[in-house]
């Protein structure tokens, strides 16, 4: 019959260093020793004796903490530490997690690799969260490029029409000698096609929500929904600054939960964004910021209004513009309220401000909803 | 006289850049490569102090998302805490203002100081003077740095070190 006993090279080809702790709080080292304590801890395999892997693994000071809890017991008893990760001399990274053991009287100490595999995870884990990056910088470049995009054909198409009116002038007027007049048709059908690309571009640009078949009830976006989620991620910056968050709506016999628009969520939720963060930004100290949604029949009104100190009346009419800056404001190249007017009229609606009744500023739109759109 | 020792965690959510504020810090380096860190990672600096050498023990801890959450164990017994937020993501700063109040139901009221980080890009930065003002109103310790160009890096952590020695 083969002896009982492990193998000695057991816990060595399990990758699991043991140390055993004595009365004076050193340890000792059972067993062969895996090849990466080796390569971390050198001292521990030549010396083996009176060791103290507190001082080399930091880490571990904190978790005997937890570990002196379970070696004190009388009965058999087991706690296992959080992750944590080693740098050796080369920069090479060691993902670690030690347990303490109470054993049959014994006191141990186990080092080892994660249960799950450490590549595996960070594998995983790094490309969920450059995934994620990368998403966020994709949709901050669509949203730059987008309102680019539309302030250079609104931007060229001023000029355009100037020259079309200038050069059909000198044609009505028989301003242009009988030889010029080719060369003057020649500049107008170019501007005619210069005028037709462009409105191709915009259409393009703006056109998805309406171009796009119907979605389906599940795509179209719930504004109410939308509201309310993105409240509760600026939740902490608006309870820090002392600024209540108040939804409405005139919904309240609960029949009709759902609050569908025209439009598409990602957008949506940038519009939103914008309206919000903005009066938070405003909305003075223990004040409320108030939310309305009202259904108007075949349009939702959406309202946000602050206690602010609002915009002056001389900045009203031009608020929609793009770059276009409150008074006072730094750090934002004023395309914000730009990108909410042409998303939101994009999608059949409107867009507006004015005075609210709590002394700042209340901006509002009217979406209409999927079904009469 | 022995080593004073504080223990001081870096919290943020991921890619803010709290390894590249301890790497600069620490051995004075800057890597472009992110490499998203996995529970915590410890280091030690030893910082000059009139009476008793300080050593300041940096816990790395792991970036706050809804693939990878922070133990609160991770936590127990630091001396203070630095909130880092990535100046070119709005959303970083709602996360550390979680994480902070998650640290002061752990830790109770102990020093911390505020980095915005990514000072280099300051051109693409979301977060402009009015989003942290009212923390300023409150008396927080607020530094812009950039781990990349090294720009009040040290002075943050010696701001914090500060705190901890004449609480």
């Amino acid at each position: 019959m083969k002896s009982s006993a492990l193998p000695t090279g057991l816990l060595q080809s399990l990758n699991v260093a043991v140390l055993e702790r004595a009365e004076d709080q050193s340890f000792q080292l059972l067993g062969k020793a895996p090849a990466w304590l080796c390569h971390l801890w050198p001292e521990a395999v030549e010396k083996r004796e009176h060791l103290h892997p507190e001082n080399t693994f930091l880490f571990l000071e904190h978790f005997f903490e937890d570990a002196v809890a379970v070696w004190q017991r009388d009965e058999d008893a087991s706690v296992t530490s959080e992750m944590w990760t080693e740098v050796d001399d080369a920069g090479g990274e060691w993902l670690l997690e030690a347990a303490a053991l109470k054993l049959e009287g014994r006191t141990l100490l186990m080092l080892k690799f994660p249960t799950v595999a450490p590549e595996d995870y960070r594998e995983v884990l790094q490309q969920s969260r450059e995934l994620s990056l990368e998403h966020y910088r994709l949709n901050k470049e669509i949203d730059r490029r987008e309102v680019l995009m539309h302030c250079i054909v609104h931007d060229l198409s001023t000029p355009l029409a100037a020259m079309k009116g200038s050069l059909r002038m000198l044609l009505d007027d028989d301003l242009v000698p009988e030889e010029g007049t080719p060369l003057v048709n020649i500049g107008l059908r170019q501007t005619d096609k210069m005028r037709q690309m462009m409105s191709e571009m915009l259409t393009a640009f703006t056109g998805p929500a309406k171009k796009e078949p119907a979605p389906s009830a599940a795509a179209v976006p719930d504004l109410a929904a939308t509201v309310t989620e993105l409240v509760t991620g600026l939740a902490p910056s608006a309870t820090l600054k002392g600024v209540q968050f108040r939804i409405e709506t005139d919904k309240t016999n609960g029949a009709e939960t759902r609050w569908p628009v025209v439009g598409e969520t990602a957008r949506l939720e940038r519009v939103l964004f914008n309206l919000v963060e903005n009066a938070l930004r405003y909305a003075p100290s223990s004040s409320e910021v108030v939310i309305r949604l009202a259904d108007e029949g075949n349009t939702i009104r959406f309202s946000i209004e602050d206690a602010g100190v609002g915009v002056p009346k001389s900045e009203t009419h031009h608020l929609f513009r793009k770059f276009v800056q409150g008074s006072g404001k730094t750090g934002q190249v004023g395309l914000g309220l730009y990108f909410c007017r042409i998303t939101i009229e994009g999608w059949g609606g409107t867009i507006g401000y004015t005075p609210s009744t709590l002394g700042g500023a209340c901006f509002w739109f009217r979406l209409p909803k999927p079904s009469v759109a | 006289m022995g080593i004073m020792r504080k223990k001081i965690c870096m919290l943020g959510t991921f890619a803010v850049g709290k390894t590249s504020l301890v790497a600069r810090y620490v051995h004075g380096i800057f890597s472009e490569k992110y490499l998203t860190t996995i529970g915590v990672k410890i280091d030690k600096k030893s910082i000059p102090h009139e009476k008793r050498p300080v050593e300041l023990i940096l816990w790395d801890l792991n970036g706050e998302d809804r693939f990878q959450k922070i133990s609160k164990s991770y936590l127990r017994g630091s001396d203070g805490y630095l909130l880092v937020v990535d100046g070119t993501r709005r959303a970083t700063l709602d996360a550390a203002l979680t994480l902070h109040e998650r640290a002061r139901e752990t830790l109770g009221e102990v020093p911390f100081v505020l980095l915005l980080n990514k000072a280099d890009l300051v051109d693409e930065w979301e977060l402009e003077d009015a989003d942290w003002a009212p923390l300023q109103a409150r008396g927080w310790t607020i530094l812009r740095t950039s781990a990349k160009t090294g720009t009040r890096v040290e002075e943050a952590f010696d701001s914090l070190a500060r705190q901890l020695v004449h609480p």
